[in-house]
């Protein structure tokens, strides 16, 4: 059984029908991309997966538990953890609050104490950086801030809504180098993305939105071959 | 030349100011001591426009010196120029107070140094004209010689650590020297500059207290720091025994200040809701009181065999009806942020005092409820100015440790983030409608607290005590004190709230000097006299990366 399932839902802002029936499955373990063009509904996705809005219709199941019913504070203690769009640090904190308010829904000192020398171990960059004002760090660092504190909470799916966004290439790079490496160490990751050279290069399965619906689903590797996603998303004629 | 130009603009700002407030009528107000008043107005005006220009400018001397001489050297001859027509018009007789009211001879007998007969007799004003104008010149060139100080590297090191501990020895004697101020007075027959009332005494109190904060921030926790603040403590604890009614009974209202100010600074301070409509947990915490406990109230009238309760058992009540109506006020505004938020809390704050108010039947309208009984504490009457201050400290003393408790919890963190960013901490996993409604609740129980006390110090209260200003007053002291900052309350309060008391004999320039403050605060220092390290920190970001990105 997969460990999140996506079961046909609708999702509505006001009278606009913004997702219109989208299922997919994220595997435990997985690097599972979710491509698709600016307005496709990629963001509404992850914020009806995170609970920040509810479908009207359809099911999200957590590993067998229907979750479509829990506000999306109480999605956290079930471990959907997302890393919000535009990065979303608290700015005036320094980087280590930041960190401990990422574990604020946890209780076992010990293993919030583990973690935090694991995204250290991560971000040596954060580790440099743990006594200074989030706000003043480069754009890279505080994605980087973003998606530590985010581990910090011991998710079992990581949501992330565009890491890419607004980053130097070089940047992106080592952002995603960091995704892969997280992945590896037993994180499962649904992974949203406008950059869909890089997030196919590092995804297992990818699912292609359009206008609030999955026209596409195959393997990254496969994808990558396809020609309508070729010519739509990678630039290739 | 173009320097001659800079400080003849400045210079006309300066007279524009000085002669609005000469119209005002402040010299008819204040008297021989109006000269004194307007050199240091203009010594502060030239500094604070010197202040602020270039550096390349600011450092040469020359030209700063004269630039502040020119300053003050128009406004001087503009002043004198207007008195010396006013006079002359006077002296033929012609009623100038007709066109502007405070323009009486007196008035400009105030600025030249001559009595009112000697205006309108023979008597010429040119000397004292010409004193004037010596005196505005010499306040212009004084306030241009200040901008020479290095008043940042001075204030860095005031907000540094290091500087701190340069300064702290003096800081450490500081309290203690106002305090030795304020026993001197107590002795027979001593006075200080010739003040027959205890005012003086009671602006050494505040002295006092000011200080020991000052001291208290300065000096590095150990042992040195244990020491200073039991004596500090000691003191506090005596004071009230040596002050006297008045200064007890002043007191008295700044503690009550300050428990709000504590409960308030939770609300706005660390969760970041801005809420002007406070007062109305302050009123419901008096009025559950009085009404419980007054036997003249409605409940105590109407309850056969219920004779009303003592303080004691009043004031549980009233903590959790406080509570109780924060909560209720927080059920509603749960999705309002910023701007809505304070206009909704705003008008809460009017209704609740125009509900009192109209409720006539039960709540006495305006007649209030009176014969408000005293806290009576092993069967003593604790009623007196002297022992509500006691309760004033003991109720403070209990505020600031459940909130500094409040602060370092995982609720406290908690209010933070949400202050911050909703979205981003709900996304934390933070329930933000349970911590929105604690909080309200928290500061509308404290608030509560403080109704109570000021409900059985006032024995009657009336519903004209819970108006909107309240709610100001509050929010204005931890601005000034400094948002999130407990000390700063304490200060803040004894700035807004315990100074204005001392100036009751300037009254009608309490409101206008208040908001200069405000102003001048929010330019000056937008942290607050005694910010939190959090706020501070915040304010000034930039200058911290520059530092850090030094190193």
């Amino acid at each position: 059984m997969a460990l999140l399932e996506i079961n046909d839902i609708h999702t509505y802002y006001g009278n606009i029908h913004a997702l219109k029936g989208i299922s997919m499955t994220v595997e435990e373990g997985e690097i599972v991309t979710l491509i698709g063009a600016n307005g496709a509904g990629k963001t509404t996705t992850l914020r009806s997966i995170s609970g920040l809005i509810k479908p009207r219709r359809g099911k999200i199941v957590l590993d067998g538990e229907d979750i479509k019913k829990y506000a999306a504070q109480e999605l956290v203690y079930k471990g959907i953890v997302m890393v919000p769009e535009g990065r979303g640090i608290f700015s005036k904190m320094t980087v280590g609050e930041n960190l401990d308010m990422g574990a604020y829904s946890r209780k076992d000192k010990d293993g919030i104490l583990k973690d935090l020398g694991w995204v250290y171990e991560l971000f040596p960059r954060l580790k440099e950086r743990e006594k200074q004002i989030a706000g003043t760090l480069s754009g890279g660092e505080q994605q980087m801030l973003a998606t530590a504190r985010a581990l910090m909470a011991n998710p079992r799916v990581l949501l992330m809504d565009e890491p890419s966004m607004g980053l130097a290439p070089v940047l992106v790079e080592a952002i995603f180098d960091t995704i892969v490496q997280v992945n590896k160490e037993g994180t499962t990751i649904l992974l949203v993305e406008q950059n869909a050279t890089m997030a196919l290069s590092i995804a297992n399965r990818g699912y292609v939105l359009q206008t609030g619906e999955i026209v596409l689903s195959d393997t990254a590797v496969n994808l990558q071959k396809n020609e309508m996603v070729q010519k739509a998303y990678l630039g290739i004629e | 030349m173009n320097n001659l130009k800079e400080g003849f603009r400045y210079g006309l700002i300066s007279y524009g100011i000085i002669l609005y407030l000469n119209l005002l009528g402040i010299p008819l107000n204040f008297g021989d001591i109006v000269l004194t008043i307007f050199s240091l107005l203009i010594g502060l005006l030239s500094f604070a426009f010197l202040r602020k220009r270039p550096n390349h400018l600011r450092k040469n001397l020359r030209n700063t010196l004269v630039q502040g001489l020119i300053i003050g050297l128009v406004s001087g001859l503009g002043l004198s120029i207007v008195t010396y027509i006013f006079a002359s018009l006077q002296k033929d007789g012609i009623n100038v107070a007709q066109v502007f009211a405070q323009v009486k001879p007196e008035h400009t007998g105030a600025l030249t140094g001559l009595t009112k007969e000697e205006v309108l007799g023979d008597v010429s004003v040119l000397p004292g004209l010409l004193q004037l104008t010596l005196l505005f010149t010499f306040a212009g060139f004084i306030g241009s010689a200040l901008t020479q100080l290095p008043v940042e590297k001075l204030r860095k090191q005031f907000d540094s650590k290091s500087g701190l501990k340069t300064i702290s020895r003096a800081l450490f004697v500081l309290p203690f020297f106002f305090y030795g101020l304020f026993m001197l007075l107590k002795v027979e027959g001593v006075q200080i500059a010739g003040t027959e009332e205890n005012n003086l005494g009671m602006l050494f109190i505040f002295l006092f207290i000011g200080a020991a904060l000052f001291a208290l921030r300065a000096v590095e926790p150990g042992r040195q720091k244990s020491i200073l603040v039991i004596l500090l403590v000691v003191l506090m604890l005596l004071l009230p025994h040596f002050a006297d009614l008045k200064q007890n009974a002043i007191l008295g209202v700044v503690g009550i200040f300050i428990v709000m100010g504590i409960g308030l600074n939770i609300v706005v301070g660390y969760a970041g809701l801005l809420d002007l409509g406070y007062v109305a947990f302050f009123a419901v915490g008096a009025y559950a009181y009085a009404l419980l406990s007054s036997p003249e109230s409605y409940v105590v009238l109407n309850l056969p065999g219920f004779e009303g309760v003592n303080f004691w058992a009043g004031l549980p009540i009233a903590i959790i009806i406080g509570a109780f109506a924060g909560f209720l006020l927080g059920v509603p505004v749960l999705r309002m942020r910023g701007d809505y938020l304070a206009i909704v809390t705003l008008g809460f704050g009017e209704i609740a005092r125009l509900l009192v108010l109209n409720l006539r039947d039960y709540t006495g309208g305006p007649g209030g409820v009176i014969n408000i009984p005293a806290p009576i504490l092993f069967g003593m009457d604790l009623g007196n100015p002297r022992d509500i201050l006691y309760i004033a400290m003991a109720f403070g003393l209990i505020v600031t440790f459940f909130t500094v408790r409040l602060r370092d919890s995982r609720l406290g963190r908690a209010w933070i983030a949400m202050r911050e960013d909703e979205d981003v901490a709900q996304a934390m996993g933070i329930n933000l409608v349970a911590i929105k409604l604690l909080a309200f609740a928290s500061g509308a129980a404290i608030a509560g607290m403080a109704g109570a006390l000021y409900a059985t110090r006032q024995v009657n209260i009336f519903p004209d005590n819970f108006a909107l200003d309240v709610s100001i007053n509050v929010l204005s002291l931890i601005i000034i004190g400094g948002i999130g900052s407990l000390e700063g309350v304490v200060l803040g309060a004894i700035v807004l709230i315990g100074l204005p008391e001392i100036l009751r004999t300037v009254d009608e320039y309490r409101i206008v000097a208040f908001g200069a403050l405000l102003v001048t605060m929010m330019i000056v220092r937008p942290e607050g006299i005694l910010p939190s390290t959090r706020r501070k920190r915040t304010l000034h970001v930039h200058e911290d990366s520059e530092s850090t990105s030094t190193k």
